[in-house]
């Protein structure tokens, strides 16, 4: 079959380096800084009471600092959300907030039991003392309060019994809990008082993930949608319990969006206005049209096939690190499973190179965007291999061994996979298993 | 995707910390040089104290006279004042009633330390009322003119004249009155310095002329300098309790007191 492909890439694609590494070299830098800021303070540490309270103070500055790492990772940052991957940096999120909680509760004890020490009195009353009498403690308190209930919502077990919006909007608290407790760490912190460059460098820490927050989550997205109008043009039926949304708007070029990315949106309809969703764009963006996919999976899901024409749509985006140039051959083999199909199909159609895709469903019904992507394949002179389940409900075994039989030169391939949590799993263990290094496996996984 | 496991991650995560936080505090020198020095001093204070409390405590047992002022009704509450004084002369201010609650306890620990100690170094009612605790002080003043009053009455014609003026007795003893500041005591949170104002060998003023600055440390030396001054005045020693909860300025002041008492002895 001959290519006809007007963009074929260089067979060696430059190779972007991910920031990924720097990152967190970059934020435990910060860490080690704050660290240093104790001990600069810190003249010696006599008994008991010393022990504890240092304890609690470098528990209480890292505190405060993952705070401050906690907000700014959610800043939707251009760079962490394109370039590290916004499902990365939100796991990221998620690990380090309940690293934060524990030293909230660890800061908590360890000053209140370190005070009492020193002051000789029931623990009680020091609580009582510190939270009614030092200056900024209300406050903080309330913070406290505030902290615990997000991350208590944001357990797993909590989470599955919630409805998404609740978890949502406690989670939107998470800024009121920060501001207040900000107050007791400059009043309060013995390594500020009386230290301009450290209460300095506080500040600029702070101001400046509240000029990213306000910056990119808020800024950003009015001017986006004030630009670019956007509305639902179309919905169309795929495949069982799958629907096809296309938005229409002006100048959609000016996006910067890339087959693979996904936009946050938000329809501005009866039920689904106060929520904002994730959709991956399922076919490369057009100037003047942009396409979703979405599968029935929950209210929100299910109630987009109801959307009229005409609707007003806010989207944030574009959002997402599974694009072309992840690529570091001229070889790309997308594996799909059921909804996961959707940033891949945009990336069948414009991955320069030579192009395999494995579509991973139930059954040939499942199959969303059948149609197109054989029409693509064609198009292109790509190949589609379809693993669907047994007569009898088998699944199909996708061995190391089955991937090499099915994809020549399989090792020489980029993977792009994008699937539930568990498929990605052991399609990456069956991946590395097959040869693949693991700078070559791209993939994206909302796991929430 | 590597596979996640969140508990194995969860568990090195907390040991890193812990090690980490244990190993800091452990890299940091067990022992304050100042407390040490502190607690080294405080076998030669005590005989220093046994040796001054000829002159000082037992002379005041001697003279002592204890009056209580009237109680003076304010807007946040009542006060009344109870003097201690030696030959006529005021040894030690302090409130038997205070106003309290809610933001009254913080302004009676603010000012009433304050206003005891300005009694002692005034020997009158015409002591500087406390900013922020206005009518603290207006009934302070006022109970402790009363008190001053019934002392001159006690006492007759003789202690009528000796404390009869304000400005006359407080000329009296600047007359003797001689000024010496302590070394500098380091303390974790900073440094701390006292100068004692004495008359005649007895300390008529202790006061704090560096005490920690910033953050909690301005809360607390408001809190316990003012209390420590008064302490200073009345025992006549460095023998005085540190205040709880600043605990390390307490003991700065009691180094930094001991090296004033020194000076004035030498």
């Amino acid at each position: 079959m001959t290519t006809v492909y007007e963009q074929q890439a260089p067979p060696v694609p430059i190779v972007r380096r991910s920031p990924a590494p720097l990152l967190p070299a970059v934020l435990w830098a910060g860490a080690a800084a704050v660290l240093a800021l104790w001990w600069q303070n810190t003249g010696s540490v006599v008994g008991t009471a010393g022990r504890l309270t240092g304890a609690g103070r470098i528990a209480g500055l890292l505190c405060g600092y993952a705070c401050a790492v906690l907000v700014g990772l959610m800043a939707r940052v251009p760079l962490l959300e394109r370039r590290i991957g916004s499902d990365r940096v939100s796991r990221w999120h998620a690990m380090a907030g309940r690293y934060t909680v524990c030293l909230l509760v660890a800061h908590i004890a360890l000053i209140i039991a370190g005070y009492a020490a020193q002051d000789r009195v029931s623990l009680v009353h020091e609580t009582l003392t510190v939270v009614l009498d030092y200056p900024e403690m209300i406050k903080a308190t309330l913070g406290t309060v505030i902290l615990f209930a997000v991350g208590v919502t944001s357990m797993r077990a909590v989470r599955r019994r919630t409805r998404h919006e609740f978890w949502y909007y406690v989670h939107l608290l998470t800024y009121a809990a920060v501001f207040l407790a900000f107050g007791h760490q400059l009043a309060l912190g013995a390594e500020f008082a009386g230290n301009p460059l450290a209460q300095g460098f506080w500040y600029a820490l702070y101001v400046g993930v509240a000029a990213l927050v306000m910056w990119f989550r808020i800024l950003a997205p009015v001017r986006l949608n004030l630009r670019h109008r956007l509305r639902v043009e179309a919905v169309h039926q795929e495949a069982r319990g799958v629907w096809s949304v296309v938005v229409q708007g002006r100048r959609l070029d000016e996006l910067g969006a890339e087959p693979g990315q996904f936009f946050r949106w938000r329809f501005l309809a009866d039920g689904l206005r106060w929520t904002s969703t994730p959709y991956s764009l399922s076919a490369p963006p057009r100037p003047t049209r942009l396409r979703i996919t979405v599968k029935a999976l929950g209210d929100h899901s299910t109630s987009v096939a109801l959307l009229r024409p005409g609707t007003r749509v806010w989207a944030e985006g574009p959002y997402g690190s599974l694009t072309a140039d992840r690529r570091t051959t001229g070889k790309s083999l997308l594996i799909a499973a059921g909804v996961g199909i959707t940033p891949l199909r945009a990336l069948f159609e414009t991955l320069p190179g030579e192009v395999t895709l494995l579509y991973r469903a139930r059954s040939a019904d499942d199959l969303a965007l059948g149609g197109e992507l054989e029409a693509i394949a064609r198009w292109r002179g790509a190949r589609v291999l379809y693993a669907l389940n047994g007569a009898d409900g088998s699944r199909p075994r996708l061995t190391p061994g089955a991937l090499h039989g099915a994809v020549p030169e399989l090792a020489d391939h980029d993977v792009f996979l994008c699937g539930p949590p568990g498929f990605a799993e052991d399609m990456y263990e069956a991946l590395r298993a097959a040869g693949i290094p693991d700078r070559r496996i791209h993939h994206e996984s909302f796991e929430l | 995707m590597r596979k996640s496991h969140p508990i194995r991650r969860a568990v090195l995560a907390g040991a890193a910390t812990v090690s980490g936080i244990v190993l800091l505090l452990s890299l940091k020198p067990a022992s304050d040089p100042a407390s040490a020095q502190a607690a080294g001093g405080a076998a030669p204070q005590q005989t220093a104290a046994s040796q001054e409390s000829p002159q000082g405590g037992s002379g005041q047992q001697t003279g002592a006279q204890t009056v209580t002022g009237d109680v003076a009704k304010t807007q946040y509450g009542s006060v009344q004042v109870r003097l201690t004084l030696s030959d006529g002369k005021i040894t030690k201010a302090e409130a038997v009633q205070a106003p309290k609650g809610g933001l009254s306890d913080q302004k009676t620990a603010m000012s009433v330390p304050k206003l005891n100690q300005e009694a002692v170094a005034a020997q009158s009612a015409q002591i500087d009322a406390v900013s922020g605790a206005t009518y603290t002080s207006g009934g302070y003043k006022q109970s402790l003119q009363s008190a001053i009053d019934k002392s001159k009455a006690a006492s007759g014609a003789a202690g009528g004249s000796g404390s009869g003026g304000g400005s006359g007795s407080s000329s009296g003893s600047s007359a003797q009155a001689r000024t010496v500041t302590g070394n500098v005591a380091q303390t974790q949170y900073g440094s701390v310095q006292v100068r004692l104002t004495l008359s005649g060998g007895k300390i008529t003023k202790a006061e704090a002329v560096q005490a920690p600055k910033g953050g909690l440390s301005d809360q607390k030396t408001a809190m316990s300098v003012p209390r420590l001054n008064q302490e200073a005045v009345s025992a006549q020693s460095a023998n005085i309790d540190a205040v709880s909860g600043a605990t390390y300025t307490s003991a700065g002041y009691k180094q930094s007191l001991q090296s004033a008492l020194d000076k004035a002895g030498g």
